[in-house]
């Protein structure tokens, strides 16, 4: 499904100081994976994630989604791609204020053909499990939430993969886990899933580990046997008892 | 697909009503001057041009005392004592085409007293010709007559107002009133004029001889302007030998400029027009400079708008937007906002303007540039206001703006 060749990306112009955020990466995803790519902050992985989602362009190599070449397309291409086939999760939400949740949801929809959005945003609210919380604004949800409202709006356009930003990022350890339960159950209907982290405890939810260091990937390997989350929750609530 | 962008930007400008109303504020000022100065020019010009037709017909001259009507000058009137009852008499017997003049002299404020019934008002000397020049007759009673202006006897003429006030249903004619310190009878009541264009209500005029006016009411021996009714075929010549015949009259030297002035309806209407300008061009200038500056508020605030939702507009990108339906979004915004506060511009401006033309005595014309101007401007301003902000917001790096 992804396929990316040779690529780099290099901030600062020429002449002056540049950084190197990737260097020379080459890497394949195949539809269906639930991959992790994790590093250190300043290592490359949110650049990577930008590549991946069509929200910027590399400096250099070859970015193949679906077969086709990412880096000739215009940007109202690249947004109707980002439209129909990708979702984003963020770490920081980025819900619209004073915003309800099915307002929110429903946003990616208004740039679509689809015709009964509010139809569609309540069926993916109730998939994350706020069947009972959509009329509330975004201040008004947890941050737990909130992200779900987030992954909710995310999936509404039905993305062949989702792509997740540091998800956990501003969540508490339980919280965090709900949310990698919401991803992995994703990965199980078949959507391509792709978290960058640098908790290497959720990355090991996941069933490919991607590191990154200075640019550069140096470690790529499956996971034998990906964590369990439901047994994990039990096991926090019985601890939290 | 743009209906659901455009509900989309609905929805934000109810969310930000503090900052919607702003904008809307701004336009709607603009459109209300716009309206106000459209709508009260046009009336106050028409209102104008009706009252110069029995004011000043295309067969009068006026002349005035003193050097006269300077465009936005003191009015010398009053202080000038240079024009006589005399000279107009000369003018009548010596220019050939003027038929008849009417000698203006007025005292206001003045009591008038009838009874316990104590009234301020004005009081305008007249001759004979009066009726006649001023197209003014009775309704009741006579007009002066010659032998009232010659003996400057005590009568008078009441406004069909003033006749009401001070006599209510009772018959006024023969009744002795007070004006001033004077007793006077009254002679007959005059037929309805309204307002004149200095906004007087000729009704509550009372009218008297302007001899029993010179000798008893204001002891003078001056008029400070006459009404000519003048052969219209001949206006300009007649104009210059009025001039020579005054000159002559007060002795003036070549070098002396005229201490008098000749007003014809060509000046008149050129005065007409004069004002006409300053209502139509001047007034919806300043509107105008006003949209221009509404136009720049919704500007500033739109980019302000655009500055603070770098996180929302990152966002609808991820999630699809494309730079052209970013673009739409924001022009569509500061459009409606503009249109909005033209509307209510609109209907408050022409509220107002009615409610103000009403309460000057004025009849409301319902003017149509501010409808068509109102409407079509902030539509105007809307999009311009829009495009700088908009294409901001369109061009906004979605990494950067979602950092």
């Amino acid at each position: 499904m992804i396929q990316l060749k040779n690529i780099s990306k290099i901030y600062g112009k020429a002449g002056s100081q540049q950084v190197k955020a990737l260097d020379n990466v080459s890497l394949t995803i195949n539809k269906g994976e639930f991959v992790a790519i994790v590093g250190a902050s300043g290592s490359g992985k949110t650049t990577m994630m930008n590549i991946l989602g069509m929200l910027d362009r590399q400096t250099s190599g070859e970015y193949y989604f679906e077969n086709k070449v990412v880096s000739i397309l215009s940007n109202n291409e690249l947004a109707s791609i980002r439209s129909g086939k990708i979702g984003f999760v963020f770490q920081k939400f980025h819900l619209l204020p004073k915003t309800s949740a099915v307002e929110n949801v429903e946003l990616p929809l208004i740039y679509t053909d689809h015709k009964d959005i509010r139809h569609m945003a309540l069926e993916a609210l109730n998939k994350v499990g706020l069947s009972n919380r959509i009329k509330h604004r975004s201040n008004e949800l947890s941050s737990g939430q909130q992200q779900r409202v987030a992954i909710a709006r995310a999936l509404v356009n039905n993305p062949e993969m989702i792509l997740g930003d540091e998800p956990t990022g501003n969540l508490d350890s339980q919280t965090g886990l709900e949310i990698v339960d919401i991803f992995q159950q994703m990965n199980r209907t078949g959507k391509t899933v792709i978290l960058i982290t640098h908790q290497q405890n959720i990355a090991e939810h996941t069933n490919r580990i991607i590191r990154i260091h200075d640019g550069k990937i140096v470690e790529d390997y499956r996971v034998q046997n990906p964590r369990n989350i439901a047994g994990e929750l039990m096991k926090l609530d019985t601890m939290n008892k | 697909m743009n209906k659901k962008i455009i509900k989309s930007g609905v929805k934000f400008l109810l969310r930000h009503k503090l900052q919607s109303f702003f904008m809307i504020l701004g336009v709607m000022i603009g459109v209300i001057f716009l309206c106000l100065t459209f709508a009260i020019g046009s009336s106050t010009e028409k209102q104008i041009l009706d009252k110069m037709k029995g004011f000043f017909s295309s067969n009068n001259i006026f002349i005035m005392a003193g050097k006269g009507m300077k465009r936005g000058g003191p009015r010398s009137e009053g202080s000038v004592t240079t024009l006589k009852l005399e000279d107009m008499e000369a003018v009548l017997n010596a220019v050939p085409g003027v038929i008849r003049f009417d000698p203006m002299q007025t005292l206001s404020p003045c009591e008038v007293i009838y009874g316990n019934v104590n009234i301020s008002t004005t009081i305008q000397g007249r001759s004979v010709d009066g009726e006649v020049v001023w197209n003014r007759t009775v309704t009741s009673g006579e007009y002066l007559n010659k032998e009232d202006v010659e003996s400057a006897a005590r009568v008078a003429l009441l406004g069909s107002k003033i006749e009401k006030q001070l006599f209510g249903d009772s018959n006024p004619l023969r009744q002795q009133i007070r004006i001033g310190s004077v007793l006077f009878t009254v002679k007959g009541v005059l037929e309805e004029k309204g307002t004149d264009p200095h906004g007087n209500n000729l009704d509550m005029e009372v009218i008297v001889p302007i001899t029993t006016m010179m000798s008893r009411l204001k002891n003078v021996d001056y008029i400070p302007a006459a009404k000519l009714e003048v052969d219209e075929t001949k206006m300009a010549e007649i104009a210059e030998k009025i001039k020579t015949v005054l000159r002559e009259r007060h002795s003036l030297n070549a070098d002396v400029s005229d201490d008098f002035s000749v007003m014809t309806p060509v000046q008149a209407q050129e005065m007409v027009q004069k004002m006409k300008k300053i209502f139509t061009l001047y007034l919806p200038l300043i509107s105008g400079v006003i949209l221009l500056l509404s136009g720049i508020i919704i500007s500033i605030l739109m980019l302000i708008s655009v500055s603070r939702r770098v996180s929302e507009i990152g966002l609808r990108k991820a999630v699809g937007a494309s730079p052209k339906d970013i673009m739409l979004q924001f022009v569509f915004e500061s459009v409606m906002i503009s249109l909005i506060g033209g509307l209510l511009g609109l209907l408050i401006g022409l509220i107002g303007t009615w409610a103000i033309i009403t309460k000057l005595g004025y009849t409301f014309y319902l003017p149509w540039q501010p409808i068509v101007l109102g409407v079509l401007l902030p539509v105007i301003v809307g999009i311009l206001a829009g495009i700088i902000p908009a294409r901001k917001a369109a061009n906004l790096d979605p990494v950067k703006s979602l950092a």
